[in-house]
């Protein structure tokens, strides 16, 4: 068994994996996509069709391009076809043991000088690696959403990873077209983790009635020259999806009160006023 | 410096004082730019108040303390009314405004025509230490200095992830060098004081830093080093 070093397997054809597996294609590699059912593979490619056929109608890449990259992209059902790939990058749900089941089939299948990376967000890349007989191969390779437009890569080294791992995850990211960072293993890396103030400290001051919603978002955008307000922003990502990052953190930091949650959120989450994708959040939205 | 230099170009008469220096008596309005430092704030707003009988406003910058505790160190709590803005103002549309619980309204009044007369708009937000842009920014300041100071990254690698993973116009550390990392800790004890909350405690970096005399840009090293100016 050789390895193929133009051979990149994405496990997972969620947002994130079809993202990545985009990026993957569009930089020139080939492409394994791989989910567990055919379905979730067919909507995983649907979004990766729609996204570059926008690209071209709005004269971002050429029909050619657009088929020279659907062309290096492959699918699987069968974990077996990892087998060859150079690099895996696991963008499976954020569930610990679902994680360390999958390394450590992939373990078994992928030669043994393949790298094999995370894009966990909220996990720790050393517990992933923990349940691996070969931890030193296995790092975080955090993409943001949406992967084709966000230029950065967190390169996250677990406890365990070898440095010359984590060299070459980084020329791969460089390879994607992307700017990477290297971080250590520690809750929320850096993104996530520094941008919680911005949301907390909104929501601190919007419960403590120091100011209202239009307020915070105007000061902040007027006066601190950011392109959205904490408000808006959240009503974009979703303040479920916004909540359970904090919440993570706030586990991770064993109840650290820079991290704490505000009820507000909660109370939101509950009601299903989730920002922008329901209609109502901090603002309400026309239907369009 | 900058309220000056902004006042004399719209034609105010304003004229710049160090601390313990005389300001003349006939002077209607005062400005105070202290941001931290309680025992210089609080000698300084008790002087000018003898010196200067009648005033009819002191704007008192609020970053470190909140606008009514500010207005207990005056003669004339009703005419005080608390400012926030970190450095540069140049740039700001929006000046945040807030008002002791003693504040009167013909103060709120003479504060909001001074800022449209240097051409900028006032928004009234409710009396905390920081207001709510400096709050924000310095709690992210706070948590970037916590991570740089815990090995996660270097200082450039965690401004260019805040740059590119989430579009904040400028890295933490690199805002924070432009702000000035006493203006940001006056923020940061502030808020630890009035709310007793331990949320704000500031980074131990940052505090040996200020202690250091690594302001930022001004003092030519901060999380950066600058030229010698």
């Amino acid at each position: 068994m050789t390895i193929n070093e133009n051979l990149i397997g994405i496990v997972g054809a969620g947002t994130m994996g079809a993202g990545i597996g985009q990026v993957c294609a569009q930089a020139g590699f080939e492409t394994l996509l791989y989910d567990i059912s055919q379905e979730f593979i067919d909507k995983g490619l649907a979004r990766i069709r729609a996204f570059l056929r926008r690209g071209r109608e709005r004269g971002k890449l050429s029909a050619e391009e657009e088929n020279r990259i659907l062309s290096r992209l492959s699918t699987s059902i069968k974990f077996e076809d990892f087998r060859g790939c150079f690099l895996v990058i696991e963008a499976a749900p954020e569930k610990m043991d679902l994680k360390r089941e999958i390394f450590q089939k992939l373990e078994a299948i992928c030669d043994a000088e393949a790298l094999l990376a995370t894009n966990t967000s909220s996990l720790s890349v050393t517990a992933i690696a923990g349940a691996t007989q070969h931890p030193e191969r296995i790092l975080g390779m955090h993409f943001f959403n949406p992967p084709p437009l966000m230029a950065l890569v967190e390169i996250v080294r677990g406890e365990q990873t070898h440095p010359v791992v984590i060299e070459k995850a980084l020329d791969i990211a460089r390879r994607l077209g992307k700017t990477p960072v290297s971080t250590k293993d520690t809750p929320g890396f850096i993104v996530n983790r520094i941008a919680r103030p911005f949301y907390n400290e909104a929501l601190r001051i919007l419960s403590d009635s120091d100011a209202d919603v239009q307020t915070v978002d105007r000061i902040v955008k007027e006066a601190g020259g950011f392109p959205m307000g904490p408000f808006e922003l959240m009503d974009l990502i979703g303040i479920d999806i916004n909540f359970a990052v904090t919440q993570s953190l706030y586990q991770s930091y064993f109840h650290d009160s820079r991290f704490r949650p505000n009820p507000i959120q909660e109370r939101m989450v509950l009601a299903g006023l989730l920002g922008r994708k329901t209609g109502r959040g901090f603002y309400t939205y026309g239907k369009d | 410096m900058e309220l000056a230099e902004l006042g004399q170009e719209k034609g105010f008469a304003a004229a710049l004082y160090d601390s313990g220096e005389p300001v003349p008596g006939s002077a209607s309005l005062i400005i105070d730019t202290h941001a931290g430092g309680e025992e210089v704030k609080k000698a300084e707003l008790k002087r000018i108040g003898a010196e200067v009988p009648h005033f009819s406003l002191i704007l008192s910058s609020c970053l470190g303390f909140a606008t009514s505790r500010i207005a207990s160190w005056t003669s004339r709590p009703e005419q005080v009314v608390g400012y926030a803005t970190f450095f540069p103002l140049k740039e700001k549309k929006v000046i945040e405004l807030s008002a002791g619980l003693r504040t009167q309204e013909g103060a709120m009044k003479e504060a909001e025509a001074l800022f449209r007369a240097l051409g900028k708009e006032t928004v009234w937000v409710r009396d905390t230490p920081g207001l709510v842009f400096p709050r924000i920014l310095s709690l992210i300041i706070n948590e970037a200095a916590r991570s740089l100071d815990e090995g996660v990254a270097r200082a450039e690698e965690i401004d260019v992830a805040m740059r590119l993973g989430t579009n904040y116009p400028q890295g933490p550390l690199r805002w924070a060098d432009q702000v000035g990392l006493d203006e940001v800790l006056a923020v940061l004890e502030g808020l630890q004081h009035e709310t007793g909350d331990d949320r704000y405690r500031p980074a131990p970096l940052l505090k040996k830093m200020v202690l250091a005399g690594w302001l930022g840009e001004s003092s030519g090293r901060g999380f950066y080093v600058y030229d010698e100016r």
